[in-house]
């Protein structure tokens, strides 16, 4: 429900958005975070999380009410961060936004999961990290062709969708694939092999 | 075009998560359809984690003092994540569409990943609740076919109507795709719609029929809550 004590910030007042010091936080998080996601560089992860995990914490204490549960919305957020650095955009805002976005999310869902018997992770769908747009642009080439490539995809066996989805619509290659599933490589190639010749035969020879 | 938006207050306790699941998801929603509340969401949202992460004054060498205390403690959770060296990929957005009384309509991406209960059909609108549990507030998708009528009614709470797809008018004007109208007990109306329309509602209480003659209608305001 709307927090009916809540009162309307101005839109358009910024604080105290330009000060030296800002600035200099501003810069330095985004090296950081630039370095993580290019580099995998974990030394400036650590930066990154011990600027962060104070105000994670105290942002989970004071919303989910137990250190405990602050705990895991650091381990979260902070994975998330590790995990998707490569998404962030400086063109589209300051890296306290984007952990703020990532840090609230964990923490909408966490909430909703204590509240409820529901699984479903909501956030990602209402405020999404990455613009569906860009996700579209990014993933599919022949947009048509995708659609119906993915109706008989529905018909294979899990594992096997999961090669084709790797391989074809996120463009991993086979090591990457093998190293995400931790599966090994020739287990991808095979399950690879047997999962296009299914889908040739039913699409009778579409693809 | 759009004329009916979210209040800025709205705006403000959805970037900061504080609204229900289904609030947000309208929120969400209208904003896919919106640039100026798109627009107004990301400057609140910078302004918020401004607020959060940056309001006590620490530069990054003070940070840097802290880090020396509780870096033992944090050691293992930061081993722990950066462990496990693959990264995120996207996964194609699974967006739902609907077959309604008189189109085929794409759902929003706020709701790709809600369940719906099954459609059912009474008089001209045809109803799909979603599985939120967030009772005594509920949320459906209400698919009123062409011609059809939502007999004259009042709400005992609050009613969020989000169109999603089609136009329809009621006593205060006519309203399409995008428009997020928010009504309380002060408002009564009576929409009505030419050719169709998709609807997303959020109430937190039963309607409650105003003429005599509705009162026949009594039914329906419980079945559109
Ligand atoms: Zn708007």
């Amino acid at each position: 429900m709307i927090n009916s004590s809540h009162t309307v910030q101005g839109l358009d007042t910024h604080g105290n958005a330009n000060t030296m010091k800002d600035a200099q936080n501003t810069q330095q998080l985004q090296q950081w975070l630039i370095a993580v996601a290019n580099d995998r560089d974990k030394r400036a992860f650590a930066q990154l999380f011990s600027w962060f995990a104070p105000k994670i914490l105290r942002y989970g204490v004071s919303h989910l009410n137990s250190s405990a549960n602050a705990q895991e919305l650091l381990q979260d957020t902070m994975t998330n961060v590790w995990k998707k650095a490569h998404y962030f955009n400086a063109d589209k805002g300051a890296v306290t936004t984007w952990v703020y976005t990532i840090m609230r999310n964990a923490s909408f869902d966490m909430l909703r999961k204590m509240q409820t018997q529901r699984e479903e992770m909501l956030s990602d769908d209402i405020w999404p990290l990455v613009e569906a747009q860009t996700a579209q642009e990014g993933e599919y080439t022949d947009h048509l062709m995708q659609k119906e490539i993915k109706r008989y995809l529905s018909l294979l066996p899990d594992a096997q969708q999961q090669v084709i989805k790797g391989v074809y619509f996120q463009h991993l290659s086979q090591e990457e694939l093998a190293k995400q599933l931790g599966i090994p490589v020739g287990t991808v190639k095979s399950r690879l092999r047997l999962a296009l010749s299914k889908l040739k035969q039913k699409m009778g020879g579409k693809l | 075009m759009i004329t009916h938006h979210p209040s800025d207050e709205l705006l403000t306790a959805f970037t900061q998560g504080e609204l229900t699941a289904s609030l947000s998801i309208a929120v969400a929603a209208h904003n896919e359809l919106c640039p100026v509340c798109q627009e107004k969401v990301e400057k609140l949202n910078a302004q918020h984690a401004q607020m959060l992460f940056d309001t006590d004054n620490e530069t990054i060498d003070d940070a840097g003092n802290d880090i020396q205390e509780s870096e033992l403690n944090w050691m293992s959770m930061i081993d722990d994540i950066t462990d496990d060296d693959s990264q995120s990929v996207l996964v194609p957005i699974d967006t739902k569409s609907v077959q309604l009384s008189y189109d085929n309509v794409q759902l929003p991406r706020a709701l790709s990943n809600v369940s719906l209960k099954k459609w059912s059909k009474l008089g001209d609108v045809s109803r799909a609740r979603l599985e939120l549990e967030e009772e005594p507030i509920r949320s459906s998708l209400l698919d009123i076919s062409p011609g059809g009528v939502v007999p004259l009614h009042t709400h005992k709470g609050f009613e969020l109507t989000l169109l999603l797809d089609g136009s329809f008018e009621d006593d205060m004007g006519s309203y399409h795709a995008g428009d997020f109208i928010w009504l309380d007990k002060s408002h009564s109306h009576s929409p009505r719609t030419t050719d169709g329309c998709l609807c997303y509602a959020v109430l937190d209480d039963a309607m409650e029929f105003k003429e005599g003659f509705s009162k026949l209608f009594n039914p329906i305001g419980s079945y559109l809550y």
